[in-house]
C-alpha cells in the first residue's frame, strides 16, 4: 500500500478549476518531484496534500489518516499533519524564539515530550542539518541557507512519515542553494519518503525515483526521471523541457 | 472674599491631578482586560461574538467620547439609575478604552505574517497553541510601542469627564480659575500638570518604537 496516495483531487479558487482530478501515489521511500509551469498547480497540490488548503473533491491518506471533503475538521487535519512535514520557500522560522526553541516547541505543545526528551530530538535534528552549534542563536542571526536548514530540522523533529519541500531553494542566494540540497540529498538516501517541487532540474534528475509532470491542474506525464528527459511522451513536456535551457 | 495663594491653588490641582492620574489608570486597566476580550472575541473563530466585537469597536470608536460619557451619565439616569460622576466616568473610559486597544491589538495580529500561522499549523498546532505559542508573542512585541502611544491619549481623554462634573484635573482647574480670577495662570499650570503626566510616556512610547524598528 503506498504511503501517501490521493484520488480525485479536485480544487477551485472561485472558478478557477486550479487541480483537476489528481491521483497521486508515494511509496514509503520514495522520492518524487514535481515540476511544471508557473500557475500549474504545482504548490496547491503541496498544500492541499496537509490541509494547508482545502480541497473540493477527492480523497488524501497518508499513512491511515484520511482526508476528504466530509471530514476536514480540525483533529483530522491535525492527525494528518502529524505525519506529514512541510518546508517552505519563505523558511517561515518563528523569529521570537531561538534556533532549539524554534525545533522544540511542536515536539512540547503537540507530542508533551519532557524537557530531556525534546532537547535530544532538537540537538539530534540541528546536528543532522549541521547546525548543532547554532542551537542557541536567533533566526535572524543565521544566513537563509541556515535558516532553511533549521526549518528543515523543526520539521524532522515531529518524525513524519513524509516531507513536503516547495521550491525550498528559490529564495536563496545561489551559494548558498547547495547547503540546503546536500541536506535533501541526505535525507533521500536516508530513505525518507520526499515530495518536492523545484526548479533545480539537475538536482532533481538526480535524486528522484518519479517525476511529476503538471500542467493546467493535471498530471500530464509521470514516470522515471531519466526516461522522461530522455524521451518525453507529450508534447508540452518537451515543450516545457525545452523551455528550460 | 476668600484668597488664594499659589500653594493653594497648587496643592488643589495635585489632588485633581491625582484623581486624573488614578481615573486613567483604572480606564488602562479594566479597558486592558476588556480589551483583550473583544479582541479574543473580533478575531476568533465564533460569527456572532466576532459581530458583536465590531459592533462594540465600531460604536465606541466613532462617536466622541464626550456623548458616551453623556449617555451614560443623562441616558442612564432617565432610567432611573442614578450614576454617580466617578462611576459614569470610570465605565464610560473603559468602555472607549476596551475599543481602542481591541482594534489596535487586533492590528498587531494581524500584521504577524501568514508564514508563521502556515508553519505552526504544519506543526500540527491547534489554533489556541498557534496564537499562544507563535502569534500573541509576536503580537505583543508589536503592541507595546502603540499601547503605551494610547495611554497617552486616555490621560488627555479623562479632562473630558469634566462635563459630567468629575473632579479631575481640568473640573479643578476651571473652579479654581473661577474663584481666584486668574484663568491663565490657573490653566497654565494644568496644561503644564497634563505634560507632566504625559511627556514620559509619549517619550517611553517613541524609544519603545525605536528599539523596535532597530531590532528588525
Ligand atoms: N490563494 C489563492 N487564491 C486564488 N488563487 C490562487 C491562490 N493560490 C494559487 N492560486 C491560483 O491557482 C493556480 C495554481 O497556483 P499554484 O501556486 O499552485 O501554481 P504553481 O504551479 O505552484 O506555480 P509557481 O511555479 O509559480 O509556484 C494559479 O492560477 C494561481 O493564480
Ligand atoms: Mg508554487
Amino acid at each position: 500500500m503506498p504511503l501517501v496516495s490521493t484520488n480525485r483531487l479536485h480544487k477551485f479558487y472561485g472558478k478557477n478549476h486550479v487541480l483537476r482530478g489528481i491521483k497521486l501515489d508515494v511509496e514509503e521511500g520514495e522520492v518524487v518531484t514535481i515540476v511544471g509551469r508557473s500557475g500549474s498547480g504545482k504548490s496547491t497540490l503541496l498544500r492541499t496534500l496537509n490541509g494547508l488548503e482545502s480541497i473540493d473533491d477527492g480523497v488524501i491518506e497518508v499513512d491511515g489518516a484520511r482526508l476528504d471533503v466530509d471530514h476536514a475538521d480540525g483533529d483530522t487535519l491535525r492527525a494528518l499533519r502529524q505525519k506529514i512535514g512541510m518546508v517552505f520557500q519563505q523558511f517561515n522560522l518563528f523569529p521570537h524564539l531561538s534556533v532549539g526553541q524554534n525545533v522544540m516547541l511542536a515536539p512540547q505543545v503537540v507530542k508533551k515530550m519532557t524537557n530531556a526528551e525534546r532537547e535530544g530530538i532538537a540537538r539530534d535534528m540541528l546536528s543532522r542539518v549541521g547546525l548543532a552549534e547554532k542551537f542557541d542563536a536567533f533566526p535572524d542571526q543565521l544566513s537563509g541557507g541556515q535558516q532553511q536548514r533549521v526549518a528543515i530540522a523543526r520539521a524532522l523533529a515531529m518524525s513524519p512519515k513524509v516531507l513536503l519541500c516547495d521550491e525550498i531553494t528559490s529564495a536563496l542566494d545561489p551559494e548558498l542553494v547547495n547547503e540546503v540540497l546536500n541536506v535533501v540529498r541526505r535525507l533521500a538516501a536516508e530513505g525518507m519518503t520526499l515530495i518536492m517541487v523545484t526548479h533545480e532540474m539537475r538536482f532533481a534528475r538526480e535524486v528522484s525515483d518519479k517525476l511529476v509532470f503538471m500542467h493546467e491542474g493535471r498530471i500530464h506525464e509521470t514516470g522515471h526521471p531519466q526516461e522522461m528527459f530522455a524521451r518525453p511522451a507529450t508534447p508540452e513536456f518537451a515543450n516545457f523541457i525545452g523551455s528550460l535551457n | 472674599m476668600i484668597s488664594f495663594s499659589l500653594w493653594d491653588i497648587v496643592r488643589n490641582l495635585a489632588i485633581g491631578g491625582a484623581l486624573t492620574l488614578l481615573l486613567s489608570l483604572v480606564a488602562f486597566v479594566l479597558g486592558g482586560a476588556a480589551g483583550l476580550l473583544v479582541l479574543f472575541a473580533r478575531i476568533g473563530k465564533w460569527r456572532v461574538p466576532r459581530a458583536m466585537a465590531q459592533m462594540h469597536i465600531e460604536l465606541f470608536q466613532g462617536t466622541p467620547l464626550l456623548l458616551q460619557l453623556f449617555t451614560l451619565f443623562f441616558g442612564l439616569s432617565l432610567f432611573g439609575l442614578d450614576m454617580p460622576a466617578w462611576l459614569a466616568a470610570a465605565l464610560g473610559l473603559t468602555l472607549f478604552t476596551s475599543a481602542f486597544l481591541a482594534e489596535i491589538w487586533r492590528g498587531c495580529v494581524e500584521a504577524v505574517p501568514k508564514g508563521q500561522w502556515e508553519a505552526s499549523a504544519c506543526l500540527a498546532m491547534s489554533y489556541g497553541e498557534q496564537m499562544r505559542h507563535v502569534i500573541l508573542p509576536q503580537a505583543m512585541r508589536l503592541a507595546v510601542a502603540p499601547t503605551v502611544g494610547f495611554a497617552v491619549q486616555v490621560v488627555k481623554g479623562t479632562a473630558v469627564t469634566s462635563i459630567i462634573g468629575f473632579a479631575e484635573l481640568t473640573k479643578t482647574g476651571s473652579m479654581i480659575a473661577n474663584a481666584t480670577f486668574q484663568p491663565f495662570l490657573v490653566y497654565s499650570l494644568v496644561a503644564l500638570a497634563y505634560f507632566v503626566l504625559c511627556y514620559p510616556l509619549s517619550h517611553y512610547a517613541q524609544s519603545l518604537e525605536r528599539k523596535l524598528h532597530a531590532a528588525r
